[in-house]
């Protein structure tokens, strides 16, 4: 398998406070990578360092071979081959379902409109929003709206999908149906980060999780091994009040 | 109390209710007079801030000739009719050129100042008299004769005027090129045009003799007689020829009677 | 002209003798207006992101710095700090004459120096002037609404691949701008009336007609009154322009 992205000895400041601490780890292609630990970690710090939108400290993130922070590197161009899912949905509230969708692939993959609108209803029918396609995101339920924004990150076609917490603003009845998304993408061998809470999801789906504390990376392992046999006293702690 | 002291309190008393009240109109009140003091050499600040010029001293002089007590205030021209019509002033003299349009709503007295327009123009200028003016940009103050002269020669809507606030703009107009000439009121045009570089003054011998008077509130013929006998006076008694030859450096002309 | 009496007093025929005044005035009052609104808007948009500007890495970072704050802050300071009226007299009297001079004029010289400062000198000092200063309010306006958009929507943008001037323009932009307009129509407002003090430089717009006739007639209740009746009808059709616009771009609000 080949390596989508590698971080090597990557720190975080803000200010005074230290928020990564020298975080090493790889993420292959179409592997799945759940990203779980207390708030306050540093979990959605690393994932935004994935596509550059923090600056590193010191220490580098490499996607496909490409430095993410190094100046010559075009990242708008970078960037299409990552998508991004934020926990506010972050829908632009001006546009249509299908206008969101359309915009990027029109204006930056040269696609003509019908050939964007026909990519986004193909989209949209399998995140299951259809329907929806001339509603603007102030009518959508959150459930919806996060399956719009995965089904506008996709849209680029990207090697690879970043979920910063993309449940933790939905509520409890709405969180199935985007998980069942998500869970599709991983079936067709999308290379996934996902920060989340929802343990159960990162054991049924992820091929590997991180735990992150502090800003270190505590432990990783297979799900299986991780939430049953924690090695770290730290993973233990945090399991036994989140399980 | 003691017999006598009540005695004293009657009579005091008496006398204060037999004494004539005077009337309130007659009580002796510092007059104000308004006056625009960038107008040299008729009214302008020095630069320790204190108002001089011709038109101070005659108002000082004919108010001391007729015993009237005035206090000077600084007022812009633009607003300074209407400040004598709501009574916040209650004399005008800043240069105020008598006509029949001004005459329908105010009360002058005898004129003080025997004025003509005068054109100031770039040295080079070969204009001689108003009608070369046609066609050309002038400047004026707004409202002044000068306005009035410029309007009746080349129509009041003409886009060839050009009005301004005070007459350091007419001639900062001209020295910027933005206009041809600018007019105004001899005394004050000469002494501009001998301050800047550059700029002669004509004098169109069809530009007819015009006076300056004092304005008063129309119907206020108290205060007009106080200060045409307080102008005669000083006429007569050669305060005015002394103050004319200061300022002008000339014979002061004879002026009209009222 | 006989005197025409309205109600009794108003003397309607002094404004009807000086009608082509009033009738040119309002057109440029009008004409100003207008194209100080557009320049001062534009100029306000690149200042307010001038403001804004920064970049990832030294020294893109630097430059920002010095190139487009330092000189946006600067100038929205100046124009706010000083008042509008003494901005057009230094602007005709001091800043033109130096660059618009028959003899020395550092833009224009010669004959055609001469005829442009005659027949368009107050209209360019004046526009000029208004133009900078409005340019400077608004960019506040601008600098406001851009950075009252959440940043969430710019992260998704950039997320996409989209560069910094698409962001802007299709998703940042658009979203601001409604919630500019109605800062920007009171700007609007303000600019038409502040354009009055124009008529101190000798512009033919509506105050100066007033100006005009009341240095005639020394009176000041029937030309006042006839522009102030003038400029309220124009801030009228503007404040309706602006609520207009205000609900046309209301659709896809989050309320």
């Amino acid at each position: 398998m080949g390596e989508a992205i590698r971080v090597s000895a990557l720190t975080k400041r803000f200010g005074a406070l230290q928020v990564l601490r020298g975080i090493s780890c790889v993420i292959h292609d179409s592997e799945v990578v759940c990203v779980i630990g207390p708030s306050g970690s540093g979990k959605s710090t690393l994932l935004r360092c994935m596509n550059g939108l923090e600056e590193a400290t010191t220490g580098q993130v490499t996607v496909h071979g490409v430095p993410v922070h190094d100046p010559t590197t075009d990242l708008d161009r970078l960037r299409t081959e990552i998508g991004m899912v934020f926990q506010r949905f972050n829908l632009f509230p001006h546009k249509t379902v299908l206008d969101n969708i359309t915009l990027a692939p029109g204006a930056i993959r040269g696609l003509t409109p019908t050939e964007a609108r026909d990519r986004a209803d193909a989209l949209l029918t399998k995140v299951g929003v259809l329907d929806k396609r001339e509603a603007y995101p102030n009518q959508l339920s959150g459930g919806q709206q996060q399956r719009v924004a995965i089904a506008r990150a996709l849209a680029m076609q990207p090697r690879i999908m970043l979920f910063d917490e993309p449940t933790s603003s939905l509520d409890p009845e709405m969180v199935g149906e985007v998980l069942a998304v998500m869970q599709t993408l991983a079936d067709e061998g999308m290379t996934m980060v996902v920060v989340t809470h929802e343990m159960g999801f990162a054991r049924r789906v992820a091929h590997r999780v991180l735990f992150l504390d502090e800003g270190q990376l505590v432990e990783e392992g297979a799900p299986g091994d991780l939430f049953e046999r924690p090695r770290e006293a730290r993973t233990q702690q945090f399991l036994s009040k989140v399980l | 109390m003691s017999t006598s002291r009540v005695f004293v309190l009657v009579v005091t008393a008496a006398l204060a209710v037999c004494a004539p009240v005077p009337p309130v109109s007659a009580q002796p009140r510092t007059l104000v007079v308004g006056s625009s003091a960038t107008y040299p050499p008729f009214a302008y600040e020095t630069p320790t801030k204190q108002i001089v010029g011709f038109d101070v001293d005659i108002i000082t002089a004919v108010a001391k000739k007729s015993g009237l007590a005035v206090r000077l205030v600084n007022t812009p021209f633009t607003g300074v009719f209407a400040s004598l019509n709501n009574g916040d002033i209650d004399i005008i003299i800043s240069g105020v050129t008598i006509n029949d349009r001004r005459r329908q709503s105010y009360d002058f007295t005898a004129p003080y100042f025997e004025a003509r327009q005068l054109m100031a123009v770039p040295a080079a200028s070969t204009v001689k008299t108003l009608q070369d003016l046609a066609g050309k940009k002038v400047a004026v103050v707004t409202g002044s004769t000068a306005d009035d002269v410029a309007s009746r020669a080349f129509g009041k809507t003409s886009a060839n005027i050009r009005r301004f606030d005070t007459t350091p703009l007419i001639i900062a107009e001209l020295v910027a090129y933005g206009v041809d000439a600018a007019i105004g009121d001899n005394g004050v045009i000469a002494y501009r045009v001998q301050e800047q570089k550059g700029l002669k003054t004509v004098a169109d011998p069809s530009f007819p003799k015009e006076y300056f008077g004092i304005v008063v509130k129309q119907g206020n013929t108290a205060l007009k007689g106080a200060l045409n006998a307080g102008l005669a006076g000083i006429i007569s008694d050669g305060t005015y020829a002394r103050l004319y030859r200061q300022w002008f450096k000339a014979e002061p002309p004879v002026l009209p009677k009222p | 002209m006989e005197p025409v009496l309205w109600f009794g007093w108003f003397r309607a025929d002094i404004i009807a003798e000086y009608a082509e005044l009033f009738w040119r005035g309002l057109r440029t009052t009008i004409g100003v207006t207008l194209i100080c609104i557009v320049q001062g808007s534009l100029l306000g948009l690149f200042v307010g992101m001038a403001r804004l500007a920064d970049a990832r890495h030294a020294p893109a970072r630097q430059l920002c710095r010095v190139l487009l704050r330092w000189p946006a802050t600067v100038y929205v300071s100046f124009f706010r700090g000083t008042p509008l009226f003494v901005q057009i007299l230094l602007m005709h009297f001091a800043v033109l004459p130096l660059l618009i001079n028959p003899v020395d004029g550092l833009v224009m010289a010669g004959d055609a120096a001469r005829d442009l400062k005659q027949d368009y000198g107050a209209l360019v000092s004046g526009v000029l002037a208004l133009t900078l200063n409005a340019g400077a309010y608004i960019s506040e306006i601008f600098r406001a609404g851009i950075q009252s958009i959440d940043r969430g929507q710019s992260e998704a943008a950039r997320s996409l691949g989209l560069s910094f001037p698409r962001t802007m323009y299709h998703v940042v932009l658009p979203q601001a701008f409604r919630r500019m307009l109605p800062p920007l129509g009171n700007n609007a407002i303000a600019l038409l009336k502040d354009s009055s003090l124009i008529s101190a430089i000798g512009l033919s717009e509506l105050a100066y007609a007033a100006r005009t006739v009341a240095g005639a007639y020394s009176r000041y209740w029937e030309p006042y009154l006839t522009i102030s009746a003038m400029y309220w009808m124009l801030t009228l059709g503007l404040a309706y322009v602006v609520c207009r616009l205000e609900v046309r771009y209301g659709r896809g609000d989050t309320r």
